[in-house]
């Protein structure tokens, strides 16, 4: 019987290949013309091949979770001449069993398994031309003036594309010169460097205003008393213990899962921001962690941190709302992909729909800064949302 | 007076016959003839028993070359074609070539080769085989673009202990004209600014250094000023003049009329990728010879080689980068 | 040098050619025990790359070797260990460069029968058969451009060798210039592992020199004496003004094309045939049968041998090898003309 190949159907414009995820039928099926066989999956969507002609299914040719290219044979369906003629196929020529009951010779020299050329022309990657292409030669001089390709920011290109020319470089320098210059403090260096990096990845925010009056009764009652800070990163300590998966870092076509659950929190400290790291957060109770936070932050602000309370944290918590600020969306830290932002508290209207009245409520805001290659909006507000139900049961901290 | 690049050869080898008696000239048709370009003409006259004629024996010939170079002499071997040397091939590269370096003994043989492309000389009395001969380690390839150093250059070469492949272009031989021959010329093996500028570099050497400067002409009035770099010798490669002016201009733009394929202007463009990366503004480009045989008819010949129109062309293109 | 066919009776002849031969046969010996010796250190592995031995060749090759001057030119091929000895290559030179000495005359840079000294008149052959031919014409034409007369030169190639085209533009271009050339041809009867008949099809390659306008001459190659007379009467024509001479031998290759090859294919009835005769040992018949010499000279001279090779097998092993951080790695002499480009600096 002759055999009919499989083939990984063009899937939609700009797709080049799928992943294979599911086999519909097993091998040795007898199926329709246009049955569902096998469920791949693309960047965009997941979608069904389909059975080209009424047949069996020989078997398939490709492994469950690997990805194969637009055209490549996947499997084979044997079928009749009749039911083949039926689907408007070509019978293959030359069937090795039905011509000679042995395997042809692939024929090296026939269209189809020419080796093709290299491809020419691919198009030219976004970054090789325009306003964000830097020469060689620009690059150069940039390293040799330690400079960064966000410090052309403010740079008009006069080249193809507004592209920046050694000229304007050149230009751009000189202005400069004439202007009043201080050398920046190796924290701000520091501080810009980590930003740059972080500033690579499509960052998102999302928000969610939380009522803090239990919270700030069973603060008011505790001694020592825990900053608004503390709580709000033992909630998330807590939240990430239960599903750390939104933590995890996405490096190639790889999660990296967090091995433990170490959170930092900002400290403002001369001229930028100190990240210090309480380790295992999710398995030290808010009372053990108050003095353990309280010596953090003064180590930080004298810029003693030790190095095991530095570096290697999953996520950071900063409180803005010291600042006054009800919001903001801050930059995670470039090896972490969440930060978790909290607004100043503020009392609010809040309408109570059993006495139906406003009552004051005290209100503030929290963010979730994440790098939506990670995570998207769902998995941000759904782990947004767990903080703030912590929050609002501060016993459970 | 005026002197052709042709007749300078000639002049440069009565030089090397008078000044050296060491010289002799081995050739095909290169003595009473005067050469099938006449480049040897009356020198069988003036200097009796030391112009040869060859049998059509490109080996032997080489051969016969190394041997007498081996007893101190200084023989100048004319091929015809530079295309025929490949017949000789053998000799040049495995016999001369590595002769010092195996052996102590210079090898001091210059190979002229009458090369390049002229219309209506097809596949194979057209070729530009600097390229492999350059490849070949133990030998000295020159590639002079003007009278002046088609005179020096050669004298020179018969000069030099080593083999020297003598590129002269056939195109050039009736069509460069000079007032006077020179009595001083740059070192061998280094570079000439032809023409300066500072927006993009022409490397070329040889007919190509003419074509470039057509080019880099044709594009004075759209305001860019081009730099022309001619080479002169294409090994040894005068590097350290290429990379100064690409330090200037931040643009390569390769030219040679031999075939692309792994040659000098590839090693140029390999040499600036590698040792200036930092310099360069725009990818470097190259322009070379079709990769096809060189055709016979007028209309395929103009555009399988590259000329002036088509250096301008992929210059535009670079400066508008 | 002999201008006319040996002949023992003639008067005052007889000293003379006992001293020939007694020179030749010391020689053959010699390249004998020597390529045994190079055989053994291959085997032992001191030696890179091939090792191509002269087994059966000897008398032929010390023919040139004992028929040259040493203002003469010869570029030995292959199997010329024993010419390359009467020629007046020592020992030492063989072993330094078979055993890559950095002291050797070829200092590591090449190696086994790819060795000479140029300004000698000694010239080191590339392996491109028929290659050397027209390098030996560029030598004599070179001698006769400086005066220089009363001058030979001699190369050798194979039957193989023939077939190239650079024998036939170096032959023919010897006869156009008169050249004072003799090419030694051992048809050892095979090209490597191809025989004649897939290499040639004229009945005697001495027919080639009608062709060329050159006087040919035949030999049994296995036969000391009539190699002696031969090539030595060619060597006298070249020398008189006759033009070039080409001296075709017949003899059979004792060993392998080199030390990898168990020649296999050559054929057993060739080995038993005159042709297969040793000639070391046809030598020594002929010095026993004429009382040149008797087996206690010929076993202190064997002993003396050894003693030369081994002493000098156990010097070149402690010569330095070449050092790849002390080498000039450049193989242009003319020092500004040297690259510049090095590659990524090391």
């Amino acid at each position: 019987m002759p055999h009919i190949p499989i083939i990984m159907p063009q899937l939609g414009e700009s797709i080049a290949e799928a992943a294979i995820i599911n086999f519909l039928v097993p091998p040795g099926s007898v199926v329709l013309a246009g049955q569902d066989l096998i469920e791949v999956e693309t960047n965009k969507a997941t979608m069904t091949v389909t059975s080209p002609c009424a047949g069996k299914v020989q078997g398939y040719a490709v492994e469950l979770q690997e990805s194969y290219p637009v055209g490549a044979v996947l499997g084979q369906i044997e079928a009749s001449a009749a039911e083949i003629a039926e689907a408007g196929l070509d019978l293959p020529v030359a069937d090795p069993d039905e011509v000679a009951g042995a395997p042809a010779p692939v024929d090296l020299k026939a269209d189809g398994y020419r080796v093709q050329p290299t491809v020419r022309g691919l198009p030219v990657p976004a970054s090789a031309s325009g306003a964000s292409y830097l020469s060689p030669r620009l690059k150069a001089r940039m390293n040799e003036l330690g400079l960064h390709a966000a410090d052309l920011a403010g740079i008009a290109g006069s080249g193809a594309a507004g592209r920046v020319t050694i000229d304007d470089f050149e230009k751009f320098i000189a202005s400069l010169e004439k202007q009043k210059m201080s050398k920046a403090s190796s924290m701000r260096v520091a501080v810009a460097d980590a930003m740059r990096r972080s500033w690579t990845r499509p960052i998102a925010t999302v928000g969610l205003p939380v009522k803090l009056d239990v919270l700030l009764a069973h603060r008011k009652a505790s001694n020592p008393k825990p900053g608004p800070a503390l709580y709000a990163l033992r909630a998330l300590a807590i939240a990430l213990a239960e599903n750390s998966a939104p933590a995890g870092r996405l490096v190639g076509n790889k999660v990296i899962h967090p091995s433990s659950i170490d959170v930092g929190f900002a400290v403002e400290a001369e001229d930028g921001v100190l990240v210090p790291v309480i380790r295992n957060a999710d398995k030290k109770s808010l009372k053990e962690l108050v003095s353990r936070y309280s010596e953090l932050v003064e180590l930080a602000r004298e810029r003693k941190l030790p190095a095991e309370a530095t570096g290697g944290s999953i996520a950071t918590v900063t409180n803005y709302g010291t600042f006054g600020l009800i919001w903001a969306t801050p930059i995670p830290l470039p090896e972490q992909t969440l930060v978790l932002g909290m607004g100043a508290g503020r009392r609010m209207p809040h309408w109570d729909e059993a006495k139906g009245q406003f009552v004051p409520v005290t209100e503030a805001y929290l963010t979730l800064s994440f790098d939506h290659r990670v995570l998207d909006g769902g998995g941000a507000g759904r782990l947004l949302a767990r903080i703030g139900d912590l929050m609002g049961h501060p016993e459970l901290l | 007076m005026s002197i052709t690049y042709l007749e300078a050869i000639r002049e440069a080898q009565a030089v090397a016959l008078r000044d050296d008696p060491r010289v002799f000239i081995y050739g095909q048709d290169v003595a009473a003839f005067g050469g099938a370009f006449k480049a040897t003409k009356n020198l069988a006259r003036e200097f009796p028993g030391r112009v040869f004629d060859a049998p059509i024996s490109e080996d032997a010939m080489i051969g016969m070359a190394v041997g007498a170079a081996v007893e101190g002499l200084r023989p100048i071997v004319e091929m015809q074609f530079a295309d025929f040397s490949t017949a000789g091939f053998n000799q040049i590269v495995n016999q001369a070539a590595t002769l010092f370096w195996r052996t102590k003994i210079p090898c001091s043989l210059t190979v002229r080769l009458p090369f390049g492309g002229t219309s209506g000389s097809g596949p194979f009395h057209s070729q530009s085989l600097e390229t492999i001969y350059a490849h070949y380690p133990g030998l000295i390839v020159m590639t002079p673009a003007t009278v002046e150093d088609a005179y020096s250059m050669l004298i020179a070469a018969v000069a030099i202990d080593d083999p020297v492949i003598f590129c002269e272009h056939k195109f050039l031989y009736y069509h460069l004209k000079a007032e006077a021959l020179p009595s001083e010329a740059l070192p061998v093996g280094k570079a000439r600014i032809a023409r300066e500028g500072r927006d993009l570099t022409i490397v070329a050497y040889s007919a190509m250094v003419h074509e470039a400067l057509a080019a880099a002409a044709e594009l004075a009035p759209e305001g860019w000023q081009i730099e022309v770099v001619d080479l002169r010798t294409v090994k040894p490669l005068d590097t350290d003049t290429v990379m100064a002016s690409v330090a200037r201009t931040g643009r390569l733009l390769c030219v040679g009329e031999a075939w692309p394929w792994g040659g000098v202007t590839a090693e140029v463009i390999a040499r600036v990728a590698s040792e200036g990366f930092g310099l360069l503004d725009v990818p470097p480009q190259r322009l070379n010879a079709k990769d096809t045989p060189i055709p016979y008819h007028p209309n395929l010949w103009a555009a399988h080689r590259p000329t002036a129109r088509a250096i301008a062309v992929a210059a535009r293109k670079m400066l508008r980068q | 040098m002999f201008d006319t066919v040996l002949d023992a009776s003639v008067v005052g002849e007889t000293d003379r050619l006992r001293e020939l031969h007694l020179s030749a046969y010391r020689f053959m010996l010699q390249a004998r025990l020597l390529d045994e010796k190079l055989a053994s250190l291959y085997r032992a592995g001191k030696i890179h790359g091939g090792v191509f031995l002269s087994r059966g060749q000897e008398a032929l090759s010390v023919a040139i070797g004992v028929s040259l001057r040493k203002t003469d030119v010869f570029a030995p091929l292959i199997r010329d260990s024993a010419g390359r000895l009467a020629f007046g290559e020592t020992i030492l030179d063989s072993l330094q460069t078979c055993l890559g000495s950095a002291l050797g005359p070829m200092r590591g840079r090449d190696g086994n029968v790819h060795r000479g000294k140029p300004r000698e008149g000694y010239l080191a052959m590339i392996s491109h058969l028929g290659a050397m031919i027209s390098v030996v014409n560029g030598t004599l034409f070179a001698r006769r451009f400086k005066g220089v007369k009363d001058v030979v030169g001699v190369t050798c190639i194979g039957d193989g060798g023939t077939a190239t085209g650079a024998f036939h533009e170096a032959l023919n271009q010897a006869a156009v210039e008169k050249l004072p050339l003799v090419l030694v041809v051992a048809n050892n009867q095979y090209a490597y592992s191809t025989p004649n008949d897939r290499e040639f099809a004229c009945a005697d390659l001495t027919d080639r020199a009608v062709g060329y306008g050159i006087t040919p001459h035949s030999v049994d190659g296995t036969d000391l004496t009539a190699c002696l007379d031969v090539v030595g009467r060619a060597v006298a024509q070249a020398r008189r003004g006759e033009g070039p001479q080409l001296v075709v031998a017949s003899l059979l290759r004792l060993c392998g094309h080199g030390e990898h090859d168990d020649a296999g294919y050559i054929d057993p009835k060739k080995k038993n045939s005159p042709l297969g005769r040793d000639c070391l040992k046809v030598a020594e018949d002929i010095l026993l049968n004429r009382q040149w010499a008797d087996a206690t000279e010929m076993a202190v001279w064997r002993n003396e041998a050894l003693r030369i090779i081994e002493t000098t097998v156990a010097r070149v092993q402690r010569e330095p090898a070449p050092d790849p951080f002390a080498e000039h790695w450049t193989a242009i002499s003319t020092r500004d003309l040297r690259e510049t480009h090095d590659e990524l600096g090391v």
